[in-house]
């Protein structure tokens, strides 16, 4: 457990390229990185390692990075999780962060944590909120095992503190090319452990739930539903509204709607402008994930489920019997006009 | 609320849960509906030794001991109580009887169709004019060079429709009207077997329960199973456990109603608040409860004695009466505790309500368990 | 071939009771069951069990509960049971229960040629303890694999990783999670429950058994402490509709009519 107790060194982003333009959690972790540094009075660094990224170095600096510490060299072409470990943990112990935020990626969070092992330190995944308390000290705020609860953590003596957060939990700084920024360039260490595990083969696929996130109208279906076949009501109603249809974690457990469908901090997050809550109770797991919605209506049995009271408008009766009813009005009104 | 003896009882009480959980919840409703047996579900229990539950492990069985084998039965029942009953009798009326009686021959010949769940086993002991008069039985297996030709009608027989293996109580002395009952193995293959109309019951629907008739239907001598004459003896044991599974049954299907009367009571709001705030209901899944436990306390005790070799008949019979009257107690209470939504096909305690009641007639009716606990009770020395 | 599986116990619920006064979760109101992607990571090994040959070993850290979880593996065709059960060992975050499974490998498994874990639990969803055990053991991982081969000593994987399909190849010793899009879990046949008390190979070990640094393990080896918690709030707290569906839906189309009109880009108008 490392108890090294220097408490000057910079704010760390691990720079999270692959997949930019989409994935801009890099940027949107620089947004609060900048924020925290102020209170502590330090600085933002980015650290930067693969092939030819003088492109991210630049758009780092234009979003906030005071230092950007960048390692370019062939043999980090692709991201591999122990050589960049290892690469980190160098960089790490010689410049001495305080605080390493990185982007709860597929592939931060495999970094994150094999780097937390190496460093000795702990870390705090899918935080929600990073802050500064009145005490100065560094506050991770996460989702605490299911159920709606959150938990403030904070790291008495192990450094650097480091935290994982989820895309879009931040909002990023515009682009301002005016900044400047120091970029260090580090060569590559000739004694780095060799890589034992070796890519074959990486494609590109499609994303496959964009449709989804992109959705402004979505129907999100939970137990409260009743059965896979009522579930299917559900679909019925998402085509009358041409609106998309999310699910909830036990009802994907179930097999009632596919994985793509899961919404909530595992799956996908959704920023409708109208999203329908059938027979939900509101678990922070998913409600995380519909935070932006604009307008809900939420049906569910109970009135007093969590998800009852996020709603705008709420309905207290049964999920699938209000659905049929939903189907049958809006059919009614919608092919009248025909 | 789950008495757990060890650990190894709450394990198979997960598995079977689990079990059932995926594959009977989706159907039970249906399969009730449209009196349909699911023979997909039962291939897959085929795989997991759901039908040698206690048949030993060396012969392909899961060599439970007989409080695991009541736990298996209760989870299935709890869920859908038809498949339950399906696996109750095939294990303790059918496979228990040959395992026990029958010759090294005739397990070997038998018994691998019936634990692999190949043959689907029945145990037919009721005809029109002999239900719990069981000495009454016309069915005549006369003796003859080549075997014995079976002729007779049997009612009610739980897993009539499915059947691969039929164990027949017949008299086989056609001179006296008592005469020497019998036990006959009969394969559904043999000329003169034959499965009459599927019975339109109450509940337990997806049960195949059906009428037997045996026309001419001639066995060989190597499917008398046990002796001559030894067919009282054989059935009286086979019944024995076979009213712990029933009991089982009946704490099944108590323990699935006591689990939905408690949901809904937590769900349905009347006058402002959810109706288990109120004492009435309150009161009443408390004595659902109480009563559920007592019923798992009594059926164990049976199933303990009967794994330690003891004398257990007065004991599974109290726990049959008692289970199935707390089942059909339960079930009452839970149909109450929806209000007019529990009358209603599209909740699941109407179906528990009607399964529930089979269970103080078969296997021997209350009454009949009655008598057996009497007859111990003044046949013990003063 | 030596496999090792390691397996989490977990609430069987979606929400686990939580006593606000305490602000404490009340695990033991909720009964327990295997955690779904362990239960496919414990399939990935019985596969590649059967069609390499070789052993078997589940290991679990948590209290005595997680017995049942472990008695499962074994009723599955886990040729041995480990639980690490010791009161040190509860409280402890990701790298502490890491560092504790490294000690049980070291202790039952030191020569094991795969580790294979699920790619998270469903009460902590961190996906963090695969990653971590593999930098203690130094070992290199893949996680949140769907598919895996092994062929002369070299383990090849598919799995998804941020829209990428990337195929690895590891040589052993390796460390791998198993998300829950394959391997689906076989029913435990009840017979495998039979043997797995009557003949099965069942350890528990505590911290002595692992010589574990107190220092690091359990809460005393946890990095962070939590300061409050507090529910998620979010709450908008709207307008309530009660009664028969028909009734609702009239009604919500009634007073809300024209705004999700406008979000649907329909005319939903009734009668007028």
């Amino acid at each position: 457990m490392s108890r090294r107790q220097r408490e000057d060194g910079a704010v760390w982003v691990f720079g999270d390229y692959r997949n930019y333009f989409q994935n801009r959690v890099t940027l949107q972790l620089l947004a609060r990185a900048r924020e925290l540094a102020a209170r502590l009075d330090t600085k933002v660094a980015v650290v930067v390692m693969g092939y030819r990224v003088g492109r991210w170095v630049r758009e780092y600096v234009a979003h906030g990075a005071d230092v950007v510490y960048v390692v370019d060299h062939p043999s980090l072409k692709y991201y591999l999780v122990q050589t960049y470990t290892r690469l980190m943990e160098r960089l790490a112990g010689e410049h001495q962060p305080r605080i390493i935020l990185v982007g709860a990626t597929g592939f931060g969070k495999e970094l994150a944590a094999r780097l937390a092992s190496r460093l000795g330190t702990g870390l705090t995944a899918d935080c929600v909120d990073l802050t500064i308390d009145e005490k100065g000290r560094f506050i991770q705020t996460a989702p605490s095992f299911g159920g709606n609860l959150l938990a403030q953590i904070m790291i008495p003596t192990a450094r650097p503190q480091m935290a994982t957060v989820r895309p879009g939990t931040f909002q990023e700084l515009p682009h301002d090319d005016s900044r400047r920024g120091e970029v260090i360039k580090l060569p590559l260490p000739g004694d780095l452990p060799p890589e034992k595990a070796r890519l074959i083969h990486s494609r590109r696929v499609k994303p496959r739930r964009r449709k989804l996130e992109k959705a402004r109208v979505v129907i999100c279906g939970g137990r409260g539903m009743g059965s896979k076949k009522k579930f299917k009501n559900l679909y019925e109603l998402a085509r009358l509204m041409g609106a998309q249809v999310g699910a909830t974690r036990p009802v994907v457990y179930q097999g009632w709607a596919p994985e793509e469908a899961l919404v909530g901090q595992a799956g996908r997050d959704i920023h409708p402008e109208v999203l329908f809550s059938f027979g939900i109770s509101g678990a922070i797991q998913h409600t995380a994930g519909i935070h932006d919605a604009q307008f809900i209506v939420a049906v569910n049995k109970n009135p007093a489920a969590q998800m009852m009271k996020m709603a705008d408008v709420a309905i207290a009766a049964d999920a699938n019997q209000v659905c049929l009813a939903l189907i049958r009005e809006l059919k009614a009104r919608l092919e009248k006009k025909k | 609320m789950n008495y757990e003896p060890c650990v190894k009882h709450k394990v198979v009480r997960n598995t079977v849960r689990d079990f059932a959980e995926a594959e009977l919840r989706p159907i039970a409703h249906e399969v009730d509906k449209n009196s349909r047996f699911p023979w997909e579900v039962m291939e897959k229990m085929q795989g997991l030794h759901y039908f040698g539950l206690q048949a030993p492990r060396e012969l392909g069985g899961a060599g439970l001991d007989t409080v695991s084998y009541a736990i298996v039965i209760e989870e299935l029942s709890r869920v859908c109580a038809g498949v339950g009953l399906c696996v109750t009798v095939h294990n303790s009326v059918a496979l228990y009887p040959l395992l026990k009686f029958g010759s090294p021959q005739q397990i070997q010949r038998l018994a691998p169709d019936l634990i692999s769940g190949r043959r689907i086993g029945a145990f037919c002991l009721t005809e029109a004019g002999a239900g719990s008069d069981a000495g009454a039985v016309e069915t005549l297996a006369l003796p003859c060079d080549e075997g014995y030709l079976i002729n007779g009608t049997k009612i009610f027989v739980t897993n009539g429709g499915v059947c691969g293996l039929a164990l027949i109580f017949a008299k086989t002395d056609p001179d006296h009207p008592r005469g020497a009952p019998s036990v006959l193995m009969v394969e559904k293959e043999r000329p003169g077997f034959s499965v009459g109309e599927i019975e339109d019951l109450s509940g337990m629907r997806c049960n195949p329960v059906s009428s037997l008739f045996l026309e001419d239907c001639l066995v060989p001598p190597e499917n008398l199973l046990g002796r001559r004459g030894e067919g009282l003896r054989i059935g009286l044991s086979a019944l024995d456990t076979g009213r712990l599974g029933i009991a089982a049954q009946a704490v099944g299907i108590a323990q699935g109603a006591f689990e939905a009367a408690v949901r809904y009571a937590k769900e349905r709001q009347q006058f402002g608040k959810p109706i288990a705030r109120f004492q009435t209901i309150q009161n009443y899944l408390a004595d659902m409860a109480t009563r559920i436990d007592a019923a798992r306390m009594l059926l164990y005790r049976a199933c303990a004695a009967r794994d330690q070799g003891q004398p257990f008949s007065a004991e599974a019979a109290k726990a049959k009466l008692f289970c199935s009257a707390t089942a059909r107690e339960v079930c009452n209470l839970a149909v109450q505790i929806h209000g007019g939504y529990g009358y209603s096909k599209e909740y699941e305690v109407e179906r528990y309500y009607r399964d529930a009641k089979v269970t103080e007639l078969y296997e021997g009716t209350s009454e009949v368990q009655r008598m057996v606990i009497a007859r111990d009770i003044l046949s013990a020395p003063a | 071939m030596k496999l090792v599986v390691f397996l989490k116990q977990v609430p069987a619920v979606t929400e686990i009771p939580w006593d606000p006064a305490s602000g404490r979760l009340r695990r033991e109101k909720a009964p327990g069951m295997m955690n779904p992607a362990c239960r496919h990571a414990l399939e990935a090994a019985l596969i590649l069990k059967e069609q390499h040959g070789g052993e078997l070993t589940a290991i679990s850290m948590g209290p005595p509960a997680a017995e049942e979880i472990l008695r499962e593996a074994l009723a599955l065709g886990a040729d041995r049971a480990v639980l690490l059960s010791d009161a040190r060992l509860a409280g402890a975050d990701t790298p502490a229960t890491s560092y504790t499974l490294s000690l049980a490998v070291r202790a039952v498994c030191p020569d094991c040629d795969l580790l294979l874990l699920g790619n998270q639990t469903s009460d902590s969803e961190t996906g963090q303890v695969g990653p971590h055990l593999a930098e203690e053991l130094d070992l290199p991982s893949a996680i949140n694999v769907e598919e895996l081969k092994l062929e002369g000593g070299v383990l090849r994987v598919k799995r998804l990783c941020d829209n990428f399909l990337e195929t690895l190849e590891m040589d052993l010793p390796a460390l791998v999670t198993i998300n829950t899009q394959g391997h689906p879990p076989r029913q435990v046949p009840l017979g495998g429950v039979e043997d797995a008390f009557s003949r099965g190979e069942f350890l528990v070990l505590d911290a002595e058994d692992l010589k574990a640094d107190l220092a690091r393990v359990g809460m005393a080896g946890s990095a962070g402490r939590i300061v409050k918690v507090y529910p998620a709030g979010g709450e908008r707290r709207g307008e309530l509709i009660k009664g028969a569906p028909k009734r609702c839906v009239l009604e919500l189309l009634e007073r809300h009519g024209d705004r999700l009109g406008g979000y649907l880009r329909k005319d939903l108008g009734g009668e007028r």
